[in-house]
């Protein structure tokens, strides 16, 4: 090969591979700009200058409406709450332009985001293990199990929508349980599913074969086998690998859109009056109001607070999920290695 | 002795499996393996369950439509439609010139595309008043039949006024006379205004007027074949059952909740959706690939325990936050962006719309990166040694190894990679619904490129959007089912073509 080709050969890999090294780097410098973006104008609301240093009332309030007035030279922004107290201090009339859900906070939407969390959690991996379970330790390579895995790996493709649209035609409207806590679980909780499957599948795969060859030799069942051999040492891993799924289910607006979610509700979710009508009812959600902020509401200076604010937590939130199951996973690989 | 002899029948040897308590236990199990199936059955059979009820509706819909002759009206109304469509053209004609021909030449192009725009006034009146009396035997005739959208249905049947509908239709029909009247007489006026045009100095406007001309001798042309139309139109003839399911798939019109005509076409949201997801995976696709290259083949270990984790973090970023974002920072930029002096040579720009396909298209490339990214990086990892070694000892270096082994021998993985990208982003909601606009219209493909930065509506955002307000039952709802199933039916098939690849593609390599 003549040199001058080996030159240019040269050169058009140390190019390439700069422009490979380019676009990986832009990815990450798009994706930092966004948590810079939402986390510093975000951290406005979270946190306050003077002690505790955190924005209390924001983390303790529900959403209210903002008025913002002049009044003798001065202006005013207050909450719904705030602003009563104010007229009967001040009895005269003022004009105030009012902003829907720009004051107050967001507590009952992370209590909502919290129980729709726990509640589809169980559900989906009571279900998703036990499948796991049969499709690793049961089933043989039949037909029907084929048919069972490519089952599995549709339903992961399926868009969060049909699965909102399917959780209310089918437990909303025919199995008549409105707009509730109970419709949003297994509405969440069958889309988070194959996630679930897979991610038990594959501990219990690393579990090794030995631990249940030698079980089963000692004359144990095959359940016993599964119980005292298997599942001890799959556990954490089928745990570790579903917080991640966690974080999806807390970020998903469009499945309880029409299943679960209120844009607003006065009361928390224990203010009920039969301790029955507490799956039945429904609860506002974090992702769902920051949907409601950011498109019923107009971006001006006042809802900006609101906007921010709110994506910051739901980031934050999601972030120390991925983050708990990224290190807990890293900490299990080098525990459980055989 | 009896007792025996009594049970021997049933102690005959039988194959009677006993059931242990192990059985019961895999019983259990595969009970619960079998969700996955049961899960896609159930959203199969409601999909339709609420939305197949549709084609019905909408057939009772356009048979209502034909029969108290809102066809009619909207045969004249089009020839109105395009009157008014080359008044527009004057007006068009008349704003690029304002700056090149002098005010005497402007004042008679005024006067002759007012006289132009009056001609139409007969016309337009024609219009209005016979699409009254089709709207409001419409109205008698849904109230007749008790039809639910039409609000109907509380007052029944037998509260219904009786509808005199031979006459009004015959009314209605009369005015195909009036309409060959009016429309020649508008022809007259236009043939005379056409034989004095307006003069203009400046070659190009002149140019843009000659041909507005001949759009007008055109128009003029099939204003009889228009009378024959009208005049052969019959509202008992029956419209055939297909076309319930073609008005919907091959529809260009999505209007709900309008006083004339609810037409339900799909065609609108799927281009949309579509322009979207083109617009992402045109992005998302070198990004991804190349950053799952540089990953895999490039990067140092330490760089690697950097990337991969932070693409995880990107990955988890909630699709609202994400939609939210586009509003508040990425819409106004983009639209910042091509008002500014760099950009002043594309021809669209400056654009109008802040949110638009390609503001909900840059941030879903986003959220597609990752998929694409870790699925070719696997991809590109399970690419046996041996092929790299080989190509190391013929002497090939990194980018050759790279571009002429590796990528082909994974390349059946890195292509499932995208589809299962693209079924990420066709099937995502939040984003498309806060940024790409929401305007239910095929955007001006005249236009070029300039047609990726005008609003659309998508399959997903339109559900997310009108399910809350419809009314259970009604064709609307039923309407936004199939909108479902549809996209539910696109997903399913990118997924299975996917796996597909991926299943060959181990055959041919493991």
């Amino acid at each position: 090969m003549s040199n001058a080709r080996r030159t240019r050969n040269r050169i058009a890999q140390t190019i390439s591979f700069w422009l490979f090294r380019f676009a990986t780097y832009a990815i990450l410098a798009a994706a930092t700009y966004i948590f810079l973006d939402i986390g510093i104008k975000g951290s406005r609301t979270l946190f306050t200058a003077r002690a505790p240093f955190i924005n209390v009332p924001f983390f303790t309030q529900g959403p209210q409406t903002l008025f913002v007035f002049d009044y003798e030279g001065k202006k005013y922004t207050l909450s719904d709450r705030e602003f009563r107290a104010w007229k009967i201090e001040h009895p005269v009339e003022v004009e105030a332009t009012s902003v829907a859900y720009s004051a107050g906070g967001v507590w009952p939407c992370i209590v909502g985001t919290g129980l729709l969390v726990i509640g589809s959690m169980i559900f989906a991996l009571a279900v998703g293990i036990c499948s796991a379970i049969y499709l690793n330790e049961y089933s043989q390579n039949t037909r029907s199990i084929r048919l069972i895995r490519i089952a599995i790996l549709n339903l992961a493709g399926v868009p969060s929508i049909v699965f909102g649209l399917f959780g209310f035609g089918l437990f909303v409207i025919f199995l008549h349980w409105n707009v509730s806590l109970l419709a949003g679980w297994f509405t969440l909780g069958l889309m988070i599913l194959p996630a679930i499957i897979t991610a038990s599948e594959e501990s219990l795969r690393a579990v090794p074969n030995g631990l249940r060859e030698g079980s089963l030799a000692l004359g144990a069942t095959k359940w016993q086998t599964i119980r005292k051999n298997v599942l001890p040492y799959a556990v954490p891993g089928i745990l570790t690998s579903s917080i991640l799924g966690i974080g999806r289910v807390a970020g998903e607006t469009a499945p309880i859109m029409f299943t679960a979610a209120y844009a607003l509700r006065d009361e928390m979710p224990w203010q009920v009056q039969r301790w029955t009508d507490f799956v039945f009812q429904g609860v506002m959600a974090l992702p769902y109001h920051i949907y409601v902020v950011s498109s019923k509401i107009p971006q001006n200076e006042y809802t900006e607070r609101m906007q921010y604010g709110a994506a910051c937590i739901l980031l934050l939130l999601v972030f120390a999920i991925a983050l708990a199951s990224i290190v807990l996973r890293e900490r299990t690989r080098k525990r459980l290695s055989w | 002795m009896a007792e025996v002899v009594a049970a021997s029948p049933l102690a005959a040897p039988r194959p009677v499996r006993r059931w242990r308590a192990d059985d019961f236990i895999k019983a259990f199990f595969g009970s619960n393996a079998l969700i996955a199936i049961v899960v896609l059955a159930l959203i199969t059979i409601f999909l339709f369950r609420e939305g197949f009820g549709f084609f019905g509706q909408n057939l009772r819909n356009i048979r209502l439509y034909r029969r108290a002759g809102l066809e009619y009206v909207d045969i004249m109304r089009d020839t109105a439609n395009a009157h008014a469509a080359l008044s527009r053209g004057l007006n068009l004609t008349r704003k690029s010139a304002q700056t090149t021909e002098s005010a005497e030449t402007l004042a008679r192009f005024d006067q002759f595309a007012t006289a132009f725009s009056d001609s139409a006034e007969d016309l337009n009146g024609l219009v209005s008043d016979a699409g009254e009396k089709a709207v409001a035997l419409r109205d008698a005739l849904a109230l007749q039949a008790g039809d639910v959208d039409r609000g109907g249905e509380n007052e029944g049947r037998a509260g219904a006024p009786p509808v005199d509908e031979a006459t009004t239709i015959s009314a209605l029909r009369a005015n195909t006379a009036t309409f060959a009247a009016i429309t020649s007489t508008m022809a007259e006026k236009i043939r005379g205004l056409l034989k004095t045009p307006p003069t203009f100095e400046n070659a190009k406007t002149k140019r843009t007027f000659d041909s507005w001309s001949k759009r007008v001798e055109n128009y003029l042309a099939i204003l009889p074949g228009t009378t024959k139309k009208l005049q052969s139109w019959d509202p008992d003839s029956p419209v055939p059952a297909y076309r319930a399911v073609t008005s919907f798939l091959f529809g260009r019109d999505w209007i709900t909740a309008s006083f004339w005509q609810d037409w339900y076409g799909i065609i609108p949201l799927l281009v949309g959706s579509i322009m979207v997801s083109i617009v992402a995976l045109a992005i998302a696709v070198p990004f991804g690939v190349a950053s799952a290259i540089y990953v895999s083949e490039i990067a140092f270990p330490a760089e690697k325990q950097l990337i991969k984790p932070y693409v995880e973090f990107i990955a988890a970023i909630p699709s609202v936050v994400l939609g939210f974002f586009g509003i508040a920072v990425v819409g106004e930029t983009i639209r910042h962006l091509s008002q500014s002096r760099f950009f002043h040579w594309v021809g669209f720009f400056p654009i109008s719309e802040r949110l638009n396909v390609f503001t909900a298209g840059s941030l879903l490339a986003l959220m597609a990166v990752p998929t694409i990214f870790t699925l070719a990086e696997d991809a590109l990892r399970n690419v046996p040694r041996g092929f790299k070694e080989a190509s190391y000892a013929l002497g090939a270096n990194r980018l050759q190894t790279i571009g002429r082994v590796l990528v082909p021998a994974s390349l059946s993985g890195i292509v499932s990679a995208v589809l299962l990208g693209l079924g990420r982003v066709i099937g995502e909601t939040m984003v498309v619904l806060l940024c790409a606009g929401n305007r239910i219209a095929i955007p001006d493909f005249t236009q070029g490129l300039g047609a990726f930065f005008q609003p659309v509506h998508t399959m997903t955002g339109i559900i997310a959007q009108e399910m809350g307000e419809v009314v259970r039952g009604s064709i609307h709802y039923r309407a936004l089912f199939m909108v479902g199933l549809v996209l539910f039916a696109i997903t399913l098939a990118i997924n299975y073509g996917a796996q597909k690849l991926v299943q060959r593609y181990r055959m041919s390599i493991g």
